[in-house]
């Protein structure tokens, strides 16, 4: 837009808040969504005890300030996605926006996203803030997955612009499976599944844990995590692979050098099977988690099963991934044929049911991989507050204050007749 | 925080990441960053005709004109020197960064970027400082429209320097709570005698401002600061226009920070309410058993 400042956009993550200002094609700013603030240990609730006098209100910090700060407790605004304390929230916000944005609230429109299943309460609060502390000139709220679909068109031509699809969202610590159907997300269908980067991370530390001996206890959890993020992959039949390894170790198996953070020492690991075994949880998870033996694309596949039947075929030909842990190389590959496999296993068992007399049309499966998936959110924000069509469909602060919050309940969808 | 930082982070920890991802040998990748900050301004970090190694960081403000009149481009030239180049179309300043001939003094010469905005603000001030340090009287009163709706005038007499902000309020109770702020602004020349002296209208502007076409509404206000030689002298100036440049989001952003504090205060107020409430229900009048299961009847 011609005279007007971008947008401010800010995605609230449990893990880490992502900052910055539309158009661009990274966040500004990913800092941890922790606060440190000072609490006295009077009796009392929480709301309470926070009270204090003269400026001690300003004395907190956020993002990675708050873990070097000593003598401040450390809290979590946002639990699950949702936001738990609003007061902490306010803060938080206050900060990202002076602090990192160095953005006057009352000059910029801002885009804020929330989970999908988000109570419409909650809605209205973030929009009292909004409003009225920061004065901002116009708001809205958008879902999470919905901002993800819109992050894949980045990589697909402008026909096949759609707001309809699966979203695999894999962060830290769980991941979610959620179908959106013309900007909608489907709630009753969503599932979640309590495998993500973490557990990833904890299998690999096993592995090596069981093998290697010259890394320091107090680093294994660093070290896997480096190694997963450096060295890990996807591959298409694990019986193939190990074979691989075995017959051309030299080629395969990779070295890991590190230096213990208090001796200086180097030590070197050798990284072997855990680069493919590492990521193959999501298809096999019966390896590190008993509880749960689900594979990823069954449970994609049961995911849009349960859908409405008139937005199946769609879903199959548009699932997004959205995320770190999805970053692997050749997720999407393998993903895709999986599905695709369980798929075809379906309409043929169909056919052979109804005697060959009908034969039912292919479904097309269809994973979409593009650049921007570590922080496809962000970007799908960052991509839509760039477009006029943003400033139409915002909240405005004269509709806040003809109508009140109730407005922000509800946030239209945009963005499809591009 | 209480006070408001002047560098910007973004062009600072862009650039800090792109210094030293070349040092370390990585291949420089293309970049374009568009970034705000107070005062509309607008950062552009860009590569120069697609030359990856060459980083140019572009400043627009939209009252650039009215600061080079007060010698906003001699003291750029002052700061940034040879690093000065044409500037990029629709921006005012650039500065370009070479990452094949990056300065010894890396991290000094980014801070400095970060300053930008603040260099340019600068080049009033320091004119103004010197015409006192002179006993300049005779000169102008510089008017810089600095946002929209809202103004700076700088004027300096011999023995002192006027600073007058004009601010809008967009909302009637910013107004109030900018008031009460104030106040106690002016309160703090009472605990730090060496305080410039601030005095705050509503509505109406300051004497100085008299006679000019100063807006009056009901939600302007003007603070005016007086700067004696003490806060002007070339030692100390540098810290008085750091602080005097941010004033007004200084104000802003503690209405902010007010309302939100009142608002927690509510909540836990609220919260107390409820409890209270809820104490106050009635009691459900169920038959309390002993244990051996007999009922006690109350006879009163």
């Amino acid at each position: 837009m011609d005279g007007k400042l971008p947008a401010c956009v800010i995605d609230v993550g449990t893990g880490y808040t992502k900052l910055g200002f539309a158009a661009n094609k990274e966040p500004q700013f990913i800092i941890p969504s922790a606060i440190a603030i000072k609490e006295t240990a009077k009796v009392g609730d929480t709301t309470s005890r926070r009270l204090n006098k003269g400026v001690e209100d300003l004395d907190f910090f956020i993002g990675d300030e708050a873990f070097d700060a000593t003598g401040y407790a450390i809290k979590y605004p946002v639990r699950h996605g949702l936001v738990e304390d609003w007061d902490l929230m306010e803060k938080f916000l206050e900060q990202c926006i002076f602090k990192y944005l160095h953005a006057e609230p009352e000059d910029h429109y801002f885009l804020l996203t929330e989970p999908p299943l988000n109570t419409p309460e909650n809605r209205e609060y973030i929009a009292e803030i909004m409003f009225e502390s920061f004065n901002v000139p116009g708001l809205y709220i958008a879902v999470q997955a919905v901002l993800a679909l819109a992050a894949s068109w980045a990589s697909r031509s402008i026909e096949e612009r759609t707001l309809t699809g699966i979203v695999i969202d894999s962060g830290d610590g769980v991941t979610h499976v959620i179908p959106v159907a013309e900007g909608y997300v489907i709630g009753s269908c969503i599932k979640h599944i309590p495998i993500a980067g973490r557990n990833i991370t904890y299998f690999i530390q096993s592995l090596l844990r069981e093998r290697e001996i010259g890394i320091p206890p107090e680093q294994s959890l660093e070290t896997a995590k480096a190694i997963k993020e450096k060295y890990c992959y996807i591959c298409p039949d694990i019986a193939k692979e190990f074979a691989k390894y075995d017959s051309d170790p030299g080629k395969w198996m990779k070295r890991y050098d590190g230096s213990n953070s208090v001796t200086k020492q180097p030590f070197a690991v050798d990284v072997g099977y855990e680069r493919f075994l590492g990521p193959e949880i999501f298809f096999h998870p019966e390896f590190s988690n008993p509880d749960f033996t689900i594979p990823l694309s069954q449970i994609v596949d049961d995911v849009i099963q349960n859908c409405p039947i008139d937005v199946r075929r769609p879903l199959y030909d548009n699932i997004v991934l959205s995320g770190g842990s999805t970053m692997f190389k050749d997720f999407s590959r393998r993903l895709q044929r999986d599905i695709k496999r369980t798929v075809d296993a379906r309409l043929k068992l169909s056919e052979t049911l109804g005697g060959g007399r009908l034969k039912p049309k292919p479904i097309d499966v269809q994973v979409v991989s593009h650049h921007m998936q570590r922080y496809a959110v962000w970007f799908g924000g960052s991509m839509l507050a760039s477009t006029p069509e943003f400033y139409t469909v915002c909240h405005t602060k004269e509709d806040y204050e003809e109508y009140g919050p109730s407005i922000c309940r509800h946030n239209p969808v945009f963005g499809t007749m591009t | 925080m209480i006070l408001l930082d002047i560098n910007n982070r973004v062009v600072e920890e862009t650039l800090t990441v792109k210094i030293k991802n070349s040092q370390t040998g990585l291949k420089n990748e293309s970049i374009d960053i568009t970034v705000a900050d107070f005062d509309g301004v607008l950062y552009h970090i860009s590569n120069v005709n697609g030359d990856k190694s060459k980083i140019r960081t572009s400043i627009s403000l939209k009252f650039y004109k009215q600061l080079q009149e007060h010698g906003a481009d001699e003291l750029l030239r002052r700061e940034y020197g040879s690093h000065l180049i044409t500037p990029e179309p629709g921006y005012n300043v650039s500065v370009l960064l070479d990452l094949e001939d990056i300065p010894q003094d890396w991290q000094g010469f980014v801070k400095k970027l970060g300053l930008l905005k603040r260099n340019c603000f600068a080049s009033v001030f320091e004119k103004y400082f010197d015409f006192q340090e002179k006993g300049d009287e005779g000169q102008k009163r510089a008017v810089i429209p600095y946002r929209d709706d809202e103004t700076l005038y700088v004027e300096a007499k011999a023995d002192r320097v006027t600073v007058v902000f004009s601010t809008r309020f967009r909302n009637e109770d910013d107004v109030i709570l900018g008031k009460v702020f104030m106040q106690e602004l002016k309160e703090g020349l009472r605990a730090s005698h060496t305080a410039p002296p601030v005095l705050f209208s509503h509505r109406e502007p300051p004497m100085e401002l008299q006679n000019t076409d100063a807006k009056v509404d009901n939600n302007v206000g003007y603070v005016t600061f007086v700067l004696f030689p003490r806060h002007t002298s070339k030692a100390t100036r540098d810290n008085t226009i750091n602080l005097i440049h941010m004033f007004r989001h200084y104000l802003h952003y503690h209405i902010k920070c007010s309302k939100a504090y009142i608002q927690s205060r509510m909540r836990a107020k609220t919260s107390d309410f409820l409890k209270v409430l809820n104490r106050a229900r009635p009691e459900k009048a169920t038959d309390k058993k002993t244990m051996s299961g007999r009922v006690f009847v109350r006879r009163d």
